[in-house]
This record gives C-alpha cells, structure tokens and sequence, in this order.
C-alpha cells in the first residue's frame, strides 16, 4: 500500500472547515475522556490488570519469533489452519484463494482488515462483503474509512448516520432515531450473516499456548460473525500473540476498559472450528458453528519493527484508541491524520511499521509533543519520542533529497 | 538558524536587553538562563501572523512550510518585526522573574551575549545534528561563565537543558531548575493579602509530564494570597494550547487554544501561564473580559 502525507495534509485542511466533522469528534471525545477518566477512578484494580499487560506484552515482543513459532503448532493442534504472511499482498492473496469468488462475505470490525485492503480486495474477486460492526457498516456506506480504532464513525453526527441507513440500505425510516436505525440494521445485517459463505474477524489477541483467539465485543456481531458462517478467518497481526491465555484475556478486558466500555459485553475465545463427538465420540468438524478456521497471522514490518529499539515499544498497543480521544491534535482530524488505516499517535507509528516511515514523519510534524498520548497510554508506549524519533527520519531524508539536488 | 542562532533574524541584543539596566554579575555558580524562549515570543506572534496568510493557499502553503522546515531553512528569509506591546510585556515578566528570586535571598549571575537560544525548536523538528552541535556550544559558553546550576524560566528551556542535553552533549555536568521550583523549596514569601483572588492555572505540558513541575507554582500561588482553581484537564492530564505547531498550521493551533481557553474561563477570569508559548497562544484567542497573565507577574503583584 502506498502513502502521500501531502494527500493526508489536504485532506486534514478540508476536515477543519468541515463544521459537522468537527462537532461529531468534539462530543465523541469528551464523552470518552469523561467516561475513562471516571471509571479508572473507581477501578483501581484496571491499573493493576495494565500493569500485568505491560509484563506480558514486553516479554511477548522480546520473543515474537518464538511466539510466532508456539502459536503456529498450538493453532495446527486445535485444527486450526495457520498461514504466516510476510506482507499485505500476502495475506490478501491467501484469504483470496480461501474465499474465491461469487461468494457472500461478512466481516466483523478488524483494522488489519483495513491495514492490508481486503474488503476491497474481496469485492474486485467477484464477492459480495459487508461490515457487521454498525460503525464500519456506516463507514462502509459512507465510502470513507474508520476515523477511530474503536469507534470507526465517530466523526458522524446521529442525523448524518441516520440518513446513511435510510439512503444506502434503501430503508425508509420512519424518524431519525438512533433505536430505530440499529433496529433496521440488525433485520438487514441478520439476513446477510445467515446466508453467508465465510466471515471475517481479526482478534485482540492469540494465545501462544493454546491457539485460542479472544475477541472482544458489545455488539455480539462478532459473535455471529465467527459462529454462523461455515467458514471463519481471522487475520491476526503477530503482535497480538501474547504467551498464555489468560494474557489474552487481561489484554481484551483492558482494550475494553481504555476505549470506557467496562465491562465488556462479550468476551469471545475462539480456539479451533466447533465440533461434536456427541455420537460413539466420534470427532465431526462443523458442529453449529464454522467447520473450517483458517488464521492468517499477519507480519507487514512487524518483526523487523521488533528489532528496532524504538519501534518495537509500539508493539505492546493493544487498539484501545485512548490516545487517539486525548490527542488535542487527533480530535480534530480524526484519522485522516496518520495513514491509510490508523490514525493518531499511535497510527503514526503504525504507519511508520506497515507502511512507510518517511510518509509518516512528514505527518509527525503535526505532533504538538505534549504527551498527553504518552500518560493515557494503557500499556505505556513513548508515543510523543517515537513521533520525534520519525520526524528527525523525514528530517533526515529531505536533508539528503536537498543536498542531491543540484 | 546557523546564522543567527535562532529559527529567525533577531537581532542579539534583543535576547538580553532587559537586563542591562539590571547590572547583574556576568558570572558565578548560579546562572539565569532564559534560553531566549520569552524573548523569541514577540518574533514568533509576528512570524505566525505571516504565515496564517500562507495557510489560506491550502496544500502549496503546507509543502512551501514542509520543504522550509526539511532544508532546516525554516522561516529565516521572513522580516521579522517583534509586537512591541509584547516585548515590554515580556520584559516586566523577565525582571519580575529576577526580582522574585532576589526576594528569596537567591543570587544570581546572567550570562548577557551568552544568553544563547537552547534550540528547543532544533529539537522538536528532530534535527537532531544540528541540534547536537549548537547544544554544545551553548553548554561551552554556560561552563565558560562559571556555571554548576542553571536557573531556567519556561518550561521548554527546562526540560531541554535537563532532560535532553545530557543525552546529547559529553560530559553533561550542569545542574536545572525552574525559578518556579527554587521559590517554592527555598520557601519564598510574600506579603499576605496585598495581592490575590481567584485564579485558574494553566499547566504547560513539558513542566507537568516531562518534568513534574505541578505543585510548585500552585504552593507559590496559594502562598500569595491566590486561591487557584483548577481546570478539567489539569496536572498530568493537562491540555496544549496548540503553540507547537502554530508555524505548520496557525489554524488548527487557533483552535486548540480556544477549546483550552473556553475551558480556563469557565472557571475564573483570570488564567495564570507559566510559559511564554502558552500565554501568547491563549492571549490570542482570549475575549477582552479575560487576563491572561504569566505568573511572575501575579507573584511579583505587578498589574497585569
């Protein structure tokens, strides 16, 4: 995937005039900040659950390789089938060939979905896709891209949603309310999930000893995503694997927490294709759920970035998008402000590991270097030195580009 | 910058003009360093002012400031005239900032020529080369007037010269400390009752996330008489005034610092800054009704 900050820039400038843009992130992200702040007040035992995150996520990238290695026998224990890709092509051209084509396809929220490009990707083989997440469902029919981590509709305004439903979907609604709008999205979405051939989920995280991969969720459309179709893929960025299951689900439950929806609504652990051995105990795949989990667990500059003393700080995120909600720059460009899929601090430096450091840094000099990214952060990543550190790279390359040029 | 030592042409003298009628020691073990931030900020009101007109040309006035500030060039080639209702503003901040410490029985050496801009902006850019080079020159021309602990007076100027140079410069021995933090540990006192009222404070982020100056300047305030109000967002959690990137976008800057005001006005008319960037980006968005006011000058009970 390729990345022009100038492009970015432009369309950060257009965001600014954009007044409904600007309000929908103003109320979207002081609700937030006033509902974490609260609840970290009253749940002091959360900051003991980061603390025990930050502890396995740093062990966790100290040994990614291994890890990679762990979760990839672990996964072929429990029948799931795991795929390594190297790169975004990659894990595009594997999901492709298991998919094929004139297929239905239903997705629950992923941003590594996003990072490699494979809705569209899915749709140009001939396949039918729509996004379960009502929030990515609403991006999806805006033909835009998520503006939060968690929230991907954040930037719209309650009337701007409504009347993407009632237009897209061909659904009148009778009244702007938002109850009705989930009410006509869960009938549309519904007949969409039974039918379909295959769903797609990311994950919060995989469990290296037993293959097993959390998801977290208040929607349960996640839950419907991975349990109706006959076949499930997850695509799993290998810097969600953590060592033991019970990491993945301190990771999920502080995801949960940080992004101020505690506790979470569900809680999914996925490991392996669902089975009966109800008969003579006899082992059948395909029991009421998938018969078929295929894991695709996604490298995309990851272990290189595990490598790099700085970087590799940037691979404890868990995608809680605190930092996106406190950033005074973020709320108000969203995530037009860092790259093709993330945005914010933290989308920078993904940008920077996925896609294109120099691109990134360019975008960095928007950083005011406050720090209030580097406080809210969960698992405690030097968001605003990573962020210098990539502005002194774009630095760096346009000192070079000038001295070259005669 | 290589020329003049700052981001833009400032003439030298307008670094430490304030303190020549002053007379103070050229050297000795204590040394006030202002780092030319305060100083800088009339230059940098007036460099703002030009560049918001190179924002309404949209995406070729952002690649314009980019490639200025990739060549390092950054706005050098601008006129720079300083708002001169700021620099005496300024200066009172300056002279109130010595008087204070006087009062505390604390002396101090100023180091006049040697007052040399610390290069925050260098640093923030992440130019880290040149960056490098002119740290060690100024920490040379510091060691040079007999410098052991550097007395600091914003808080970008503090956290460079504690936090940064060291990693950046051999043999980095120089010891830092705010005005702020020096009053407050040394027990400054002022007179009860002369000055006061309700007040509400403005953390600059670097003091309270960087470098843990949070209660001093509320026990300094209380001590005078003021009772301070605190923000939403206060302390760790503090919120930017947008100042950092008012030379890439003055618009956006513009609106950070207005959320933040509305913000500080909600709970008094009267809103303290401890940092000459945070007070000229507040003052700037601020209504008439509203003082925004550096706190050497509340501290030192001179009108705002």
């Amino acid at each position: 995937m390729t990345f022009n900050s100038l492009q970015a820039y432009q369309e950060i400038w257009d965001a600014l005039s954009d007044s409904e843009f600007q309000e929908a992130l103003r109320r979207a992200s002081t609700t937030s900040q006033v509902k974490v702040e609260g609840l970290l007040a009253e749940r002091r035992d959360l900051l003991e659950l980061c603390r025990e995150v930050v502890e396995a996520k740093k062990r966790s990238v100290d040994l990614l390789g291994e890890l990679v290695e762990r979760a990839y026998r672990s996964l072929e224990a429990v029948k799931a089938k795991p795929y390594y890709a190297e790169e975004a092509e990659e894990a595009r051209r594997i999901i492709g060939s298991i998919v094929g084509s004139g297929k239905l396809v239903v997705m629950a929220k992923s941003m590594a979905a996003m990072e490699v490009g494979l809705r569209g990707y899915l749709e140009s083989l001939g396949n039918e896709v729509w996004e379960t997440d009502l929030g990515e469902l609403l991006v999806q029919l805006e033909g835009s891209r998520p503006m939060h981590t968690i929230t991907p509709a954040a930037h719209m305004t309650r009337l701007k949603a409504v009347k993407l439903i009632s237009e897209k979907l061909g659904v009148k609604l009778k009244s702007d309310s938002v109850e009705e709008a989930v009410k006509t999205v869960r009938e549309f979405l519904r007949g969409k999930i039974v039918k379909a051939d295959v769903g797609v989920s990311g994950a919060n995280a995989l469990a290296a000893d037993t293959g097993a991969i959390v998801l977290v969720e208040n929607e349960s459309n996640i839950r419907l995503v991975t349990s109706t179709p006959p076949i499930h893929i997850a695509l799993v960025p290998i810097d969600k694997i953590v060592p033991t299951l019970l990491d993945a689900v301190k990771v999920a439950m502080v995801q949960a927490a940080y992004a101020g929806l505690y506790p979470p609504t569900y809680i999914n652990i996925i490991a392996g294709p669902s089975s009966t051995a109800d008969i003579e105990r006899v082992r059948v795949y395909g029991a009421q759920g998938p018969r078929e989990l295929h894991v695709v667990l996604l490298d995309n500059g990851r272990m290189k970035a595990s490598k790099d003393t700085l970087l590799k700080e940037q691979l404890r995120c868990i995608r809680c998008g605190r930092c996106q909600y406190e950033c005074p720059v973020w709320v108000h460009t969203a995530n037009k402000w860092g790259g093709p899929a993330y945005g914010g601090p933290m989308g920078l430096v993904w940008t920077a590991i996925t896609v294109d450091p120099i691109e990134a840094g360019k975008l960095a000099y928007l950083c005011l270097g406050c720090g209030r990214c580097d406080t809210s952060c969960p698992v405690e990543i030097p968001l605003s030195t990573i962020l210098r550190h990539l502005k002194s790279i774009a630095s760096r390359s346009s000192q070079a580009q000038v001295t070259q040029t005669p | 910058m290589r020329r003049y030592g700052f981001p833009f042409p400032v003439p030298r003298e307008a670094v430490y003009s304030w303190a020549k009628p002053l007379k103070l020691p050229e050297r000795g073990p204590v040394i006030l360093y202002t780092g030319a931030l305060y100083q800088l900020t009339p230059y940098i009101a007036s460099v703002v002012e030009q560049l918001s007109t190179i924002e309404g040309s949209r995406v070729s006035g952002i690649a314009l400031k980019l490639s200025g500030i990739l060549s390092s060039l950054g706005v050098s080639r601008l006129v720079v005239r300083p708002k001169s209702d700021m620099v005496s503003v300024v200066e009172r901040i300056l002279k109130s900032i010595v008087g204070l410490l006087e009062r505390s029985r604390v002396k101090v050496a100023y180091p006049y020529e040697d007052d040399m801009y610390s290069g925050v902006l260098l640093y923030d850019l992440g130019l880290d080369e040149l960056f490098k080079g002119h740290a060690v020159k100024v920490y040379k021309a510091l060691k040079s007037r007999g410098a052991e602990l550097i007395v600091t007076v914003d808080p970008h100027t503090t956290h460079i010269m504690r936090s940064v140079y060291p990693r950046y410069v051999d043999g980095y021995d120089l010891k830092v400390k705010s005005y702020l933090e020096i009053l407050a540990e040394g027990g400054a006192e002022f007179k009860q009752g002369s000055i006061g009222g309700r007040v509400v404070i403005h953390d600059p982020c670097l003091y309270a996330r960087f470098e843990n100056v949070v209660e001093h300047p509320r026990k300094l305030l209380s001590t005078a008489g003021f009772e301070v109000l605190e923000p939403r967002r206060s302390r760790k959690m503090t919120y930017c005034c947008g100042g950092p990137i008012e030379g890439l976008t003055p618009r956006m800057a513009k609106m950070i610092a207005k959320t933040r005001f509305e913000e500080l006005r909600e709970k008094s008319k009267t809103i303290v800054t401890l940092c000459p960037i945070c007070y000229t980006n507040l003052k700037a968005v601020a209504e008439d009704d509203v003082d925004v006011v550096d706190i050497a000058l509340l501290l030192s009970g001179v009108k705002p």
